[in-house]
């Protein structure tokens, strides 16, 4: 087995037991660390696929910014396993069949699939940071350009949403 | 691209006249005339006058279709400023950065109305939906609105990650985001493109608030403040309509025979459930938003169809809903007590704006010399032409009947109830007759449908 191979199933059960161990964590601040587990093994595999950009921003933006301030917003919650609310059975139930039909379906429908391999396109150094940044100034800019837009109405929203008004929260 | 630019500018432009002048009213006229000027631009790009050429690598192109729809959706907007401008003036402490929201909501409309590309698709329905959850939760005093901002955020960012999953699926499939490089390759439906598919479905009706993704829509709807329940409900729904028909046409368009039977289950549970639902509110405002949902329940029918008389029929049905939509969610803001009996005996007391009302009541149950008649009638027209599923034309009749029962609730309580609450409203003149203006729109596209359908 080359040592790429074995790095990418390495990476892959990491991921997806971080990923399981998210969801079944009780605690919400153990969910996070797990989460930043997951990103961590999703930046292996970038790195795997010569993406070195978006391995880096995937590490910078979201396993060290978002996610701590995903950790502050729990902390000040003071959310703990106490005060988890109770679901009821039925609920869990309805959840876990939904949920488990659906990856049956994914599962049934993608292990026909024999196109994955070839579907990988490129020659692999796309995610390079000088092609990429190429590619985002000559056939994105259009995207890229009206995506400020987003921003601009985002940045908006925040100040209308964060400004404040003299009147108290009445119910 | 004159729209989209246009748009956006006045966006900006909208931020600084909250720092030109305290005066609300000023606000309000540069909005109007904010509204106007990209209506006429994008009405000369129809007419093949376009300021801007830029090589968008054909992300975004315009046809007629797209630009007529973009007139349509900006004509509503020109009259629900004239209608709603009062009430936007109230809703916050600077209108005039609610205003700035909506004039992005309409830049990223107008790139719906030509996107060509799965990333366009999905600026655009962003650059939508994220002033949407701010204007939600406007009425930051009031616990509701901060729910419904709150429970539409949280909503609409998990269909907003369901639609990119799907886009996802589609590019491992095609290595493509472009809409023909989806349509294009072999004639069978791989399990990639049937997943991306289906989860593109699942998050564009959650957007119209198709069933079984609509229960998010009474409570957002009835929590936002009133004006902004108008802009949501008829404007937005219009483009996710749109989005949704467009996306279907040239990314799906071949597959049409795989996903009509799921587009027909929603359409169906769309409008039983919207209607069913409906009867049993107290609430105008949460009757109208479950008459929302039935509404689309209509508008899926035509996506189901997806033929000539569908597109008719959508482009009529925007106009015809939103018009009248707005018209009457224009008289439920001025009321401060939302239920059905706070109508009663009003047509005593203002018969003008009583009347202008009525019609568009009509109008939205679909009686004949309504443009509401001739939508609802196209709709079906495309389901019998298409020929498949007979039954859902049976079903949506058969629900259009139910819903002349809840909409003629709120005329009976208008005209053959005494008047009960000593509520006293004033409706200037100019909005009378704006409203009058409103429903002399909707008899005259009931009558000659054609002037609206004869232009594709």
């Amino acid at each position: 087995m080359h040592i790429n191979e074995i790095l990418f199933w390495f990476l892959t059960a990491l991921a997806l037991f971080s990923a399981m161990m998210v969801v079944f964590s009780k605690n919400p601040v153990h969910s996070v660390l797990w989460l930043i587990m997951v990103f961590m093994a999703i930046t292996g595999h970038y790195i795997i696929m010569n993406a070195q950009f978006l391995a880096i921003v995937n590490m910078i933006v979201y396993a060290g910014a978002i996610m701590v301030l995903f950790l502050f917003v729990i902390m000040f919650m003071n959310l703990n396993a106490e005060s988890e609310p109770q679901k009821s059975k039925w609920m869990k139930f309805a959840a876990v069949l939904s949920g488990g039909s659906l990856m049956l379906i994914l599962i049934a429908a993608l292990k026909d699939n024999d196109g994955f391999i070839s579907s990988m396109r490129g020659e692999g150094s796309i995610g390079l940071i000088k092609n990429l940044g190429k590619v985002l100034f000559t056939d994105y800019v259009v995207p890229f350009e009206i995506s400020s837009i987003l921003f601009l109405s985002a940045m908006v929203g925040a100040v209308v949403l964060g400004k404040k008004e003299s009147s108290t929260i009445v119910s | 691209m004159n729209a989209i630019i246009l748009s956006a500018l006045w966006g900006v432009l909208m931020m600084y006249t909250g720092f030109a002048t305290k005066n609300t009213r000023t606000v309000s006229v540069v909005a109007l005339l904010g509204v106007m000027a990209v209506l006429v631009v994008n009405w000369m790009e129809y007419l093949g006058v376009s300021f801007f050429n830029i090589d968008t690598k054909g992300m975004l192109a315009y046809n007629g279709f797209g630009l007529i729809f973009n007139t349509v959706v900006l004509f509503s907007t020109l009259v629900y400023f004239l209608l709603s401008g009062r009430e936007i003036e109230k809703a916050g402490k600077s209108p005039s950065d609610l205003y700035a929201l909506i004039f992005f909501i309409l830049s990223g409309i107008s790139i719906i109305a030509g996107f060509k590309s799965l990333l366009m698709l999905f600026i655009g329905i962003e650059i939508i939906s994220i002033p949407l959850y701010v204007l939600a939760g406007s009425d930051k005093s009031n616990l509701k609105s901060n729910e419904a901002a709150l429970k539409y955020f949280l909503m609409g960012s998990f269909s907003t990650g369901i639609m990119l999953m799907g886009i996802a699926f589609l590019y491992g499939d095609a290595g493509t985001f472009y809409l023909e490089g989806v349509n294009a390759g072999l004639g069978a439906l791989t399990p990639m493109k049937a997943i991306g598919m289906v989860l593109l479905l699942a998050s564009m009706s959650f957007k119209v608030s198709a069933a079984p993704f609509h229960f998010w829509t009474p409570d957002v709807y009835d929590g936002t403040p009133t004006v902004f329940t108008s802009f949501m409900a008829t404007i937005v729904k219009s483009a996710g309509f749109f989005a949704f028909l467009k996306l279907f046409e040239a990314a799906f368009g071949k597959f049409q025979a795989d996903w009509q039977v799921l587009m027909a289950v929603v359409a169906a549970l769309t409008l039983v459930i919207g209607n069913i639902t409906a009867v049993f509110q107290q609430s105008v405002k949460r009757m109208l938003s479950y008459s929302s949902i039935a509404q689309a329940g209509f508008m899926m029918l035509g996506i189901f169809a997806m033929n000539i008389f569908a597109k008719q029929g959508m482009i009529l049905y925007f106009a015809a809903y939103s018009i009248a939509t707005i018209g009457i969610f224009a008289v439920l803001s001025k009321f401060k007590d939302h239920s059905i009996d706070a109508f009663n005996g009003f047509a005593k007391k203002h018969p003008l704006v009583a009347f202008s009302m009525l019609i568009c009541i009509l109008s939205l149950a679909g009686i004949p010399l309504t443009a509401g008649f001739f939508a609802k009638y196209y709709m079906l027209l495309a389901v019998i032409k298409d020929g498949n599923f007979l039954w859902l034309a049976i079903v949506a009749i058969l629900c259009a009947a139910v819903s002349v029962y809840y909409y003629f609730r709120v005329v009976q309580a208008m005209y053959f109830k005494e008047p009960s609450h000593e509520e006293e409203l004033e409706f200037s003149p100019s909005f009378r007759f704006i409203l009058l203006g409103a429903a002399i729109i909707i008899l005259v596209l009931g009558i000659h449908p054609d002037y609206l359908t004869g232009l594709l």
